[in-house]
């Protein structure tokens, strides 16, 4: 290019905004996160002033606790749901995961990582299996995951037998105990999964995925290989917050993990990924879970019992989609 | 006009006997195409003619029922919208040119980014949004594409930018040929000029144009030859210095029913 050229007007422009790249990155993250976070700590602070029980660092580590399984568990269905596609299975994935590890430990006696190292890549398994069903079959994903979601519980069942699967070695009890290794193992998985998305080839093309499945085909885009990966990544998820869960309660059963599909989608939703693929982020999704944690903590604080508390996380979860539908009529 | 023999002499891309059936139609009916280097071709005909039938069996974008493609005199194997891009042929299709969620940086490189050297890009593919970011720079500059905020969504921009950001796609990427489906559809006099200018330097750029329209101005006034389609099938292909626009009506409606090449 000629020296001429490159000194022209709109060159000058695009090297000023060159250089505001990532001032201008940051400020449009944190435009889309400020919604959701003045909700979080709208609905913190009415708690604090509500509840004097409510007003201590405890209380604050304890939603973060909480939160911490299911938000594990969101982190993989917000690559889900940003590729357009969704996932009912993972409580499933999760019940059976618990299964598998606690067979691991309490029958077989395998030494701890491999139990772990067993149970996430059974996760990831269920999760590939889902993946690979619908881009196989064109099954829509409701289906198939609706299938995964009784088929997996089924498969717990039959591994559980019934039999008691409890009093793993002391060294499984660090990844549940405590407040701080949970909430840190969330946030290391948010960061990751945030990573995947917006820094990878692979996670960046679910976002063109889920806005226009077939101008990303027409562009050269794996779509079928990248679908798989995602639910890859969602059975994972789900694997290592089953596994917190587990070494957190010293048991496993087969029942555990019932409906944590529907709040990590939830969580997902109010955090405002979009429910129709192609917007969205897992530190939104942390937020949405963390509103939902606070919610049922501050409401159990207040003496509101766990019915009401349900009712509340329902009328949340139609607003936040409500915002959704409402900003996607304004574009 | 603007025929220019000297550059007719070597052929690129030739598409022969191509068919596709939808049920017991006939969408595409032994379809021969071949582009010249440097040339503009105009692929007209009536709605339902077949033209965007055609572009997208030729690009790999829906599978063909018959028929084969060749690339520099040899056959091409184009199955995939990918085999396409790895000749070098670049297509923008109709209402398919960009993803409204992402920004214009990302919409360009979209299938193709560019990854950090070193490990980090060859083993978990971390993009290099700094290069692609510049690459966009200098593309529109040289284009003259004043588009200044590349992290803005498609979503936000007008028609005019939209085709223009599809177009510079072509210039990007496509090394041999751009086919270009309708880029004036649905644009406004003073944008589709534009637009008609961009694909008037695409030509300059080297790149062998096949461009669907539905506009004869343009098709006399930015093409060297013109390839009429009817009902699924090749009707006549004339070099624009040799018809006028009634003879090019007469032969997309068949009220001039002739047969050249």
């Amino acid at each position: 290019m000629s020296a001429l050229e490159s000194n022209s007007p709109i060159s000058k422009a695009n090297k000023v905004i060159e250089s505001n790249m990532i001032k201008v990155q940051i400020i449009h993250q944190l435009k889309q996160m400020s919604q959701v976070l003045i909700g979080l700590i709208a609905i913190y602070s009415t708690f604090w002033i509500l509840a004097p029980d409510f007003r201590n660092i405890d209380t604050l580590l304890t939603i973060l606790t909480q939160a911490s399984v299911l938000g594990i568990l969101a982190c993989g269905t917000t690559i889900v749901l940003i590729s357009g596609g969704l996932d009912l299975s993972v409580g499933s994935i999760f019940a059976v995961v618990g299964v598998v590890v606690g067979i691991c430990l309490s029958i077989y006696e395998l030494p701890v990582w491999l139990a772990v190292i067993i149970g996430l890549f059974t996760g990831g398994l269920c999760g590939f299996i889902n993946g690979f069903i619908q881009v196989s079959t064109g099954v829509p994903a409701f289906i198939v995951t609706l299938g995964g979601l009784t088929a997996y519980k089924g498969i717990a069942e039959i591994l559980a037998n019934g039999k008691d699967l409890s009093q793993f070695p002391e060294s499984f009890h660090v990844f549940g105990s405590g407040y701080v290794t949970p909430t840190l193992i969330m946030f290391a998985c948010a960061l990751l999964v945030g990573i995947f998305l917006r820094k990878t080839r692979t996670g960046s093309h679910a976002y063109a995925i889920g806005g226009n499945e077939e101008i990303a085909r027409l562009s050269g885009v794996n779509v079928t290989k990248s679908r798989i990966i995602y639910y890859m990544i969602g059975g994972l998820m789900a694997a290592i917050a089953a596994i917190i869960q587990v070494s957190r309660l010293d048991f496993a059963q087969s029942s555990r993990g019932v409906s944590y599909e529907l709040f990590a989608i939830a969580a997902v939703v109010i955090g405002g990924t979009s429910l129709f693929g192609g917007r969205g982020g897992v530190s939104r999704t942390i937020i949405g879970i963390l509103i939902m944690q606070t919610i049922i903590v501050g409401l159990a604080y207040l003496g509101v019992g766990t019915s009401f508390q349900r009712i509340a996380i329902g009328v949340i979860i139609v607003l936040a989609v409500w915002l959704d539908v409402f900003k996607g009529k304004s574009k | 006009m603007n025929a220019t023999q000297t550059s007719n002499d070597k052929v690129v891309f030739e598409a022969v006997g191509i068919c596709k059936n939808y049920g017991g139609v006939k969408a595409l009916d032994n379809v021969d195409l071949n582009l010249m280097a440097g040339e503009v071709l105009a692929l007209v005909g009536d709605n339902g003619a077949g033209k965007s039938t055609l572009v997208k069996a030729i690009t790999g974008a829906i599978s063909k029922d018959g028929g084969s493609i060749y690339f520099d005199g040899k056959e091409a194997v184009i199955n995939e919208p990918a085999d396409a891009k790895h000749f070098g042929i670049e297509t923008v299709y109709q209402d398919l040119a960009l993803v409204n969620e992402l920004n214009v940086t990302r919409n360009i490189f979209l299938g193709r980014e560019i990854l950090l050297k070193g490990l980090l890009g060859k083993w978990f593919g971390f993009l290099d949004y700094k290069k692609m970011h510049q690459e966009v720079i200098d593309l529109f500059d040289k284009l003259n594409i004043s588009i200044h905020d590349l992290h803005r969504e498609a979503s936000d921009f007008s028609g005019g930018q939209r085709q223009a950001v599809a177009l510079s796609k072509t210039v990007q990427f496509g090394k041999r040929v751009a086919i270009l489906d309708e880029p004036t559809a649905a644009l406004g006099v003073k944008e589709s000029h534009n637009a008609m200018q961009l694909v008037k330097s695409l030509k300059e750029h080297g790149l062998s144009v096949i461009m669907v329209t539905h506009n004869m101005q343009h098709v006399l006034q930015y093409c060297d030859r013109v390839m009429v389609m009817r009902l699924g099938k090749k009707v006549a292909v004339r070099s624009v210095s040799d018809i006028d626009g009634d003879q090019l009506v007469g032969l997309i409606t068949g009220a001039t029913n002739t047969h050249s090449a």
